[in-house]
């Protein structure tokens, strides 16, 4: 009796496994919609990137003219005027972030990669620094730009008394991308074979000599990539700039002026004045800025790749 | 392409065999010619000091300070001299370097000079005007460049003539060394000096107001600018506005993004992904500023006609959450993505092997396996939505108080205004002075201490996968 059951189900399982079609298609199925589902989400995010670059150029074209771009905004309450101002003050502020940002950064990037792991880094007290610094560096990297600007407002524009300046808002800049510069450097540094450093070592060159004569011209292209990161977060920052640049719409005549950047501008723009149309155009030449550096960042690390790979 | 940093510092490996060989003469004029302005310029500067030290020439600055920088920057330009005198390579590598500082100056002069003419008219400038502007200003910079420049070259020119010894070869190394770790220490000395600022300007608060009023205080208003009752500054409210914007920005982004890393991982062709990931990089790169202007001009509008009662505004946590998830997409997509590809392909290979299909591998072996990484790319994520600052400011309507359902339905709280840490810190530091000054210091540092542990906590969870 009981082994005849157990006959009989093993004869049901059997069939069942068999006849497996069903459970196939089902599977098939269940593949087919979830995949379907995948492809959605995915298209939603495209159209939604097409939907707010579409919008804000299709709104944004028809502003932008030949006077919108070279005259100054006129202040007050309709938002009159062009972005002349805006455009130079944004490209000052990249100019004076980067000359304080670029050198720190690469600098630091060359000691991580080149010489912390040296056999000098048995004292006890560098090791400890170098990862105190890394540390340091990843804890930056996580900082919301508002901190910085907080920051920046304590020390450069109260402490020091620079007041809301070029020079306050391009010391804070520069913490805020050293970070990414310093990262960006990095990879480039550690993406450059060992054995151009031995060959160049082996050559009789000092240390130095080969970082800057071998590693460095082969790691440009992958350091290029990082300073244009660093001026597209410069260019779309908005936070940092607010607490510390001011917002001033006259051209800074010096370093201790006030100013105001392009996406501060479109703040100001839609938030103290009605006009929203001028903002959309200024918000235009933002992507359209944003996409060349993407571009430019694209192509470099493109030519870096083939470079190290013998050409 | 040869960057500058090599033209400057190249010194010829070669030279170590060369300084031994007989030097081709023609080419020593030029040093010897280097030594004797360094020398004209070193005596200039000492004149200038002990004239303005004896009140001949008027400086406007103190006359001790001119004269000791006089006297300084003399014995330094009488140090090039001789090293270029005794070809020096050091020598070399100085002047070439004030050289660029030189020039760099001047270009930036031009610039500022031009670009004030130019662009801050309140007219429009003809072409034929601008083009007149870029004309002289190019012959200028001509001008201005052309000894310098020409200094440059001959210098950059000669490099084989200039030696050095091993020794000075050495303290180079090793003074670059000590500097490059100084450079490397600004991270965390800028760490430092963010926490010893925040919490010195938030001591006051916490002195005047107190931990308890700060923190579990539900009513803000800063009686400095009312100028009506007494003033209190309690957080809560703003904390409330950040959880819920966040906790929206989370249940929309999420399955946007994990959907976009799934199909850009597993299921979509190489050439669609890279379509994807240009869009994603775009999407990361646009201004925060033009997300909030496009939740006021377009979100705000289409909330506005969802029929509900007591639904006006179009501000909101709903607003806010729809631009916040935008933002946060490129960032957990990203992180997700890289998580599911870092899963060995062996594992799916023995799982299609066992029979799985390909839906079923993804869901059952592959998301698993990944599930560390998609942790960490949530709570970057929420660190990210934290933090965000200016495009809350523009669309979640900035009301002070704790957000609150419109109408009976208690699900209607999505449509009420709200504001966050953040905004409360970017609205209101530009005027804010005394006690609420320092509160939203404390504010600050609120968030900073908050961000630091939840951003540690997803690089551990990053870091434990790694290595395991």
């Amino acid at each position: 009796m009981n082994n005849s059951l157990t006959k009989q189900q093993r004869m049901a399982a059997a069939r069942e496994k068999i006849n497996h079609k069903p459970n196939i298609r089902n599977r098939r199925l269940v593949q087919s919609l979830a995949f379907t589902f995948l492809w959605i989400m995915g298209f939603t995010t495209i159209a939604v990137l097409i939907w707010i670059v579409g919008y804000v150029f299709v709104k944004g074209f028809p502003s932008i003219n030949m006077e919108f771009l070279t005259t100054r905004p006129a202040g007050g309450f309709d938002g009159e005027g062009g972005i002349s101002t805006t455009i130079v003050t944004t490209v000052y502020l990249v100019i004076f972030t980067l000359a304080i940002a670029a050198p720190l950064g690469i600098g630091a990037a060359i000691y991580f990669v080149e010489y912390a792991n040296e056999g000098q880094t048995r004292n006890k007290i560098i090791r400890w620094l170098v990862k105190t610094a890394r540390t340091g560096v990843e804890i930056l990297a996580g900082v919301p730009s508002i901190i910085f600007g907080l920051f920046g407002f304590a020390i450069f524009v109260s402490y020091l008394k620079l007041g809301f300046s070029l020079l306050s808002a391009g010391l804070s800049g520069a913490c805020l991308v050293l970070p990414v510069i310093i990262r960006t450097t990095e990879e480039a540094l550690l993406a450059v074979p060992e054995s151009y450093r031995e060959g160049s070592l082996g050559l009789g060159a000092t240390k130095w000599q080969t970082v800057t004569g071998v590693v460095l011209p082969a790691a440009i292209p992958g350091i290029v990539t990082g300073i244009v990161l660093s001026v597209g977060r410069i260019i779309s920052e908005t936070a940092i700039f607010w607490v510390t640049l001011g917002g001033s719409y006259r051209l800074p005549q010096n370093l201790l002026s006030s100013g105001r950047t392009l996406a501060l501008h479109v703040y100001m723009l839609a938030t103290e004045t009605r006009a929203f149309d001028k903002a959309m155009g200024t918000s235009a030449i933002l992507i359209i800025i944003i996409i060349i550096l993407n571009l430019a960042i694209n192509l470099s690390s493109k030519y870096f790749q083939k470079r190290l790979s013998g050409k | 392409m040869r960057p500058i940093f090599s033209l400057i510092f190249n010194r010829n490996i070669m030279k170590i065999t060369q300084n031994n060989q007989q030097k081709p003469e023609s080419k020593f004029i030029f040093p010897k010619f280097l030594a004797l302005f360094s020398l004209f310029i070193s005596a200039a500067f000492l004149t200038t000091g002990f004239l303005s030290f004896f009140s001949v020439i008027d400086l406007s600055i103190n006359k001790v300070l001119a004269l000791v920088t006089g006297i300084i920057l003399s014995t330094a330009f009488f140090l090039l001299a001789k090293g270029f005198y005794t070809l020096q390579n050091w020598a070399r590598t100085t002047l070439l370097s004030i050289l660029i500082l030189i020039i760099l100056v001047l270009l930036v002069k031009i610039i500022f000079e031009f670009s004030s003419i130019v662009f801050a008219g309140k007219q429009v400038l003809s072409i034929g005007e601008i083009l007149k502007y870029i004309g002289k200003y190019f012959l200028r910079t001509i001008l201005y460049m052309s000894i310098p420049g020409i200094l440059f070259y001959f210098l950059y020119k000669c490099d084989e003539i200039f030696s050095e010894t091993p020794r000075q070869r050495h303290l180079f190394d090793h003074t670059v060394k000590n500097f490059l770790l100084g450079t490397a220490l600004s991270s965390i000395l800028i760490v430092i000096f963010i926490f010893v600022f925040t919490f010195q300007e938030s001591e006051l608060a916490i002195s005047e107001i107190g931990l308890k009023e700060l923190l579990t205080g539900t009513i803000w208003r800063p009686g400095a600018i009312i100028g009506t009752d007494e003033s209190h500054f309690g957080l809560v409210p703003m904390v409330i506005g950040s959880i819920y914007s966040t906790i929206g920005a989370i249940i929309i982004g999420i399955p946007l993004s994990f959907g976009t890393a799934i199909l850009l991982a597993e299921i979509a062709p190489q050439s669609i992904r890279t379509i994807f990931r240009t869009a994603i990089e775009l999407l990361s790169g646009i201004p925060s500023v033009v997300y909030g202007l496009f939740g006021m001009v377009v979100i705000a509008p289409l909330i506005r006609m969802i029929p509900i009662k007591g639904n006006t505004t179009g501000f909101g946590i709903l607003n806010a959450s729809i631009i916040l998830s935008i933002m946060i997409l490129p960032t957990v997509t990203n992180i997700t993505e890289d998580a599911i590809r870092a899963v060995p392909q062996s594992y799916r290979e023995a799982s299609y092997a066992l029979g799985a299909t390909h839906w079923q591998t993804i869901k059952d072996v592959v998301l698993p396996a990944a599930n560390s990484g998609i942790i960490a790319a949530v709570i970057l994520g929420i660190s990210r939505a934290l933090g965000e600052t200016m495009a809350l400011i523009m669309v979640i309507g900035n009301s002070i108080a704790i957000p609150s359902p419109i109408n009976d339905n208690p699900l209607s709280i999505i449509f009420s205004t709200a504001r966050t840490l953040t905004g409360n810190i970017a609205v209101e530091i530009n005027y804010a002075s005394g006690a609420h000054r320092s509160a939203l210091f404390f504010t600050g540092v609120l968030l900073f201490l908050f961000l630091l542990i939840i951003n540690r906590l997803a690089n551990h969870i990053m870091k434990g996968k790694k290595t395991s």
